[in-house]
């Protein structure tokens, strides 16, 4: 009987999806079974795996915001331009961090004083505004950290990468909030179904506009991270995150619906979209022929993992 | 066991012999016989889990039986696929919604078999003039240009109606299709199901109100447990709703429920003056520890509003609230939980319940702060909700099955289960049993009365007369968005409520 249930769960079917890929690309190229490799996997992922969190976050609580991606490159693009223009480093890792907060609970501000149009459409909007001030911030230059600000992004701490460490901090930490605390209990009620929401007494719209401010600060930390990675960046940088986080959650079992799905699933989504990437690399499949392939494997991923949740 | 399904073989539309159907760990139907007449109609009555969908779901070819014969036009099936059994013109109305809001009702009837003009196009004139003579032959006030969206719930079943008739269909099987109306909303469909026996269409009528069904039936199957107890000739045959309740269950179900004598106590709520805008009727009542107040009326009498403004769920011009004697302030639902206030909501999958969440969740969702300041305790929380679960009798495999998959009768008592775990004072019950079988009728009413014992205040928006007639301590008439009467005592009578309803 639990044998039987395990094969039911949509996370399980993620498992072994990933098992099995990992297997093909090992078996052609023997260089991705590296302790070297995986963890390069796992660096890679970071700052999509911090912004898939704020994405299910949002997502749990039946709401959405596709413009994280864009306001993570605002917040990169705002930090690289002032340490270029003579601020100190410190000023520009908070302006950086807070320029997604502000964004975010601007968002949420709209999404919850107007209940006609649904998220998905204001936030979608407001993703061209911040993309559009990236650009007009940084004028469609090169920009660069000048070297500064490496190790959030760069660093290792017992031959661990910090950046991964950010990371297994963040899930767990949504993981406590959604599962274990009165806060994420109504936030996942809030998206089960909001009117009985409301009439259990819970202040709906407080709570999703603190949702969108957490949303946001996990969207700073991306952008942290993001800048101190790569250390340069073009107004684009974050363009096509959202819709990955997006992807990651929905393969992860989290539901448009809200209510639904866990923060460990949402991380098997991010680590097979890592590995998927990754495993192409290593086999050498041209840059050009990538997006085609992991989206055929996101749909497959999708459809598979979603037989074991149909099956119940 | 009966038998009526040779008496008139030869000219039945369906007939099925020896159907049986084997759920693991259930036997859903056993050896079922049941046949259908040219333009009769045939009611299936029986408890919850009696087989009623089960067969349905056979002859609409949903499902597969693991033996016996379906008749149909003389022609003989094993077992029918959907298409077969469409195409041989049965058609079943739905509970759920198969409409497309955004279209109006002509369109709606024909999506999918669209009416043609010249090369192909669709043509909205025939579709319109086509609909219009559908609609005038079956006697019902419906206006085929308006949107479906428009419509209240019963001219959408209307329409539903129609759409299956535009498929040349010849049985009808309905599926409890006033399961959630109010009575004069289910005299029309009545009605409509009549006119539809008028123009030679058979309907299949499944229902849990019997007082409908031996109103508009020509035979009653009674099935129990998955086997026919019995095949009425409503013509023929002396029979009443208690005779019928007694074979579906094998003993007498008293229809009004005899709720014990409970003192009643002190004033523990009061809405004083309390004015949904600036020119309607202002509202007073009370309701006393111990007591049970009915609030009556027609649908649309204003009943369900004014106890969401109560709750603090709508907003409201003026008004005045005091517990205890001592004046609350009232202005959202956190504000009435928080003076004891609860509220089980008239339609439990829209907003009683949060039907993927789990039972434990959905339990404890409106007075988390028992569980902790920031992080929950789970194993009180488990400890709790199974206490509540034991105590109501949930019927759920486990405190983390997602409420959606439990009956009605079970939702509506995890719905309890939420109130008694944030230990309000002062319950209102909208529509309290709507769509919950007869046995599990009786354990709520059980369960209020309990309630009332240990002196909390209940407040019952109630439809059905039995229950109202039964329950209530205080009857309210409302009418129009006020407060028309009084009942209380001997006044209690099914025809001081209706005379002072309409």
């Amino acid at each position: 009987m639990r044998f039987k249930s395990l094969f039911k769960n949509q996370t399980f079917f993620l498992f072994i999806i990933i098992l099995l890929l990992s297997v093909a690309a090992g078996l052609v190229n023997p260089r991705f079974f590296t302790i070297q490799n995986f963890l390069s996997i796992l660096r890679q992922s970071t700052v999509l795996g911090i912004l898939s969190m704020s994405m299910a976050l949002l997502l749990i609580s039946g709401s959405i915001d596709l413009s994280i991606g864009a306001m993570m490159g605002l917040g990169a693009v705002i930090s690289c331009t002032m340490v270029m223009n003579g601020f100190s480093v410190f000023l520009a890792v908070l302006a950086g961090f807070f320029t997604p907060v502000v964004g975010s609970l601007f968002n949420g501000l709209i999404v919850s004083w107007n209940k006609s149009v649904p998220p998905l459409i204001i936030t979608l909007g407001m993703s061209f505004v911040y993309s559009g001030l990236s650009l007009v911030v940084s004028g469609g230059q090169f920009l660069s950290m000048q070297g500064k600000f490496y190790f959030l992004g760069g660093g290792e701490i017992g031959g661990i990468p910090v950046p991964v460490i950010v990371l297994v901090v963040v899930v767990s930490a949504v993981h406590v909030l959604l599962k274990y605390t009165k806060y994420g209990r109504r936030v996942v009620a809030m998206g089960g179904n909001e009117e009985l929401a409301f009439l259990s007494g819970i202040e709906t719209r407080r709570y999703e506009i603190s949702n969108f401010l957490i949303s946001g600060g996990l969207v700073g930390l991306a952008s942290l991270v993001l800048v101190s990675r790569l250390g340069s960046v073009v107004a684009g940088v974050g363009s096509g995150y959202a819709l990955r986080a997006l992807a990651a959650a929905i393969i992860g079992g989290v539901t448009f619906e809200g209510g639904r799905g866990t923060v460990f699933g949402t991380l098997l989504g991010v680590i097979l979209l890592g590995v998927i990437s990754n495993g192409m690399n290593i086999l050498n499949i041209s840059s050009y022929y990538q997006d085609v392939v992991s989206g055929l494997i996101i749909v497959i991923a999708v459809i598979v993992s979603s037989i074991g949740a149909w099956s119940k | 066991m009966y038998d009526n399904s040779k008496a008139r073989s030869e000219e039945s539309l369906i007939r099925t012999e020896g159907i049986e159907k084997t759920f693991p760990g259930v036997e859903a139907l056993a050896d079922v016989s049941f046949s259908l007449f040219p333009g009769e109609i045939h009611s299936v009555v029986g408890e919850n889990g009696a087989g009623k969908s089960t067969f349905i779901k056979i002859l609409s070819g949903a499902l597969e039986p693991d033996s016996g014969t379906i008749y149909m036009d003389g022609q003989k099936f094993p077992h029918l696929d959907p298409h077969q059994s469409q195409d041989l013109g049965i058609q079943v109305i739905y509970q759920e919604n198969i409409l497309v809001p955004s279209m109006n009702v002509a369109e709606n009837i024909f999506v999918g078999h669209e009416k043609t003009g010249r090369f192909g196009f669709i043509s909205y004139n025939r579709a319109m003039e086509e609909a219009r003579d559908l609609i005038e032959s079956l006697g019902i006030d419906l206006d085929p240009t308006v949107k479906v969206e428009e419509l209240g719930v019963v001219a959408k079943q209307f329409v539903k109606v129609l759409k299956a008739l535009a498929l040349e269909s010849k049985v009808l099987i309905m599926d409890e299709p006033v399961a959630a109306l109010p009575p004069e909303d289910t005299e029309k469909i009545l009605n409509l199901v009549k006119e539809l026996k008028q123009n030679g269409i058979s309907v299949i009528y499944i229902s849990h109100k019997l007082e409908d069904v031996l109103e508009i039936s020509d035979r009653i199957t009674v099935l129990k447990d998955g086997e026919v107890v019995n095949v009425h000739d409503v013509d023929a045959e002396e029979i009443d709703e208690d005779l019928i309740s007694r074979e579906m269950v094998g003993r007498p179900i008293d229809k009004f429920y005899k709720k014990e004598e409970i003192e009643i106590g002190d004033i523990l709520f009061q809405v004083k003056g309390l004015m949904k805008d600036e020119d309607s009727p202002a509202v007073d009542l009370e309701v006393r520890e111990g007591e049970i107040l009915a609030i009556a009326g027609l649908a649309n009498a204003g009943r369900t509003e004014l106890v969401r403004t109560i709750f603090g769920a709508e907003d409201y011009e003026k008004g005045e609230f005091e517990y205890q004697g001592n004046r609350v302030k009232i202005l959202s639902p956190r504000d009435a939980i928080a003076t004891g206030l609860g509220l089980i909501p008239e339609d439990r999958r829209v907003s009683g319940l949060a039907s993927g969440l789990s039972v434990k969740e959905n339990v404890t969702i409106a007075d988390l702060d028992k569980l902790g300041d920031v992080f929950l305790d789970m194993g009180r929380e488990e400890d709790f909700v199974q206490e509540h679960v034991d105590r109501l009798e949930i019927k759920t495999p486990s405190l983390e099955q997602e409420v959606r998959f439990l009956s009605g009768g079970n939702q509506q008592k995890v719905v309890l289960a939420r109130w008694l775990f944030a230990d309000v004072d002062v319950l209102i019950f909208d529509e309290p049993t709507r769509g919950i079988d007869v046995n599990t009728k009786a354990e709520i009413y059980k369960i209020m009365q309990g309630l009332a014992k240990k002196g909390k205040a209940i407040i019952m928006v109630s439809s059905e007369m039995p229950e109202l007639i039964s329950m209530s301590d205080r009857i309210l008439v409302m009418k129009e968005g006020s407060i028309v009467a009084e009942l209380t005592g001997e006044e209690i009578t099914e025809e001081e409520i209706i005379s002072n309803a309409v």
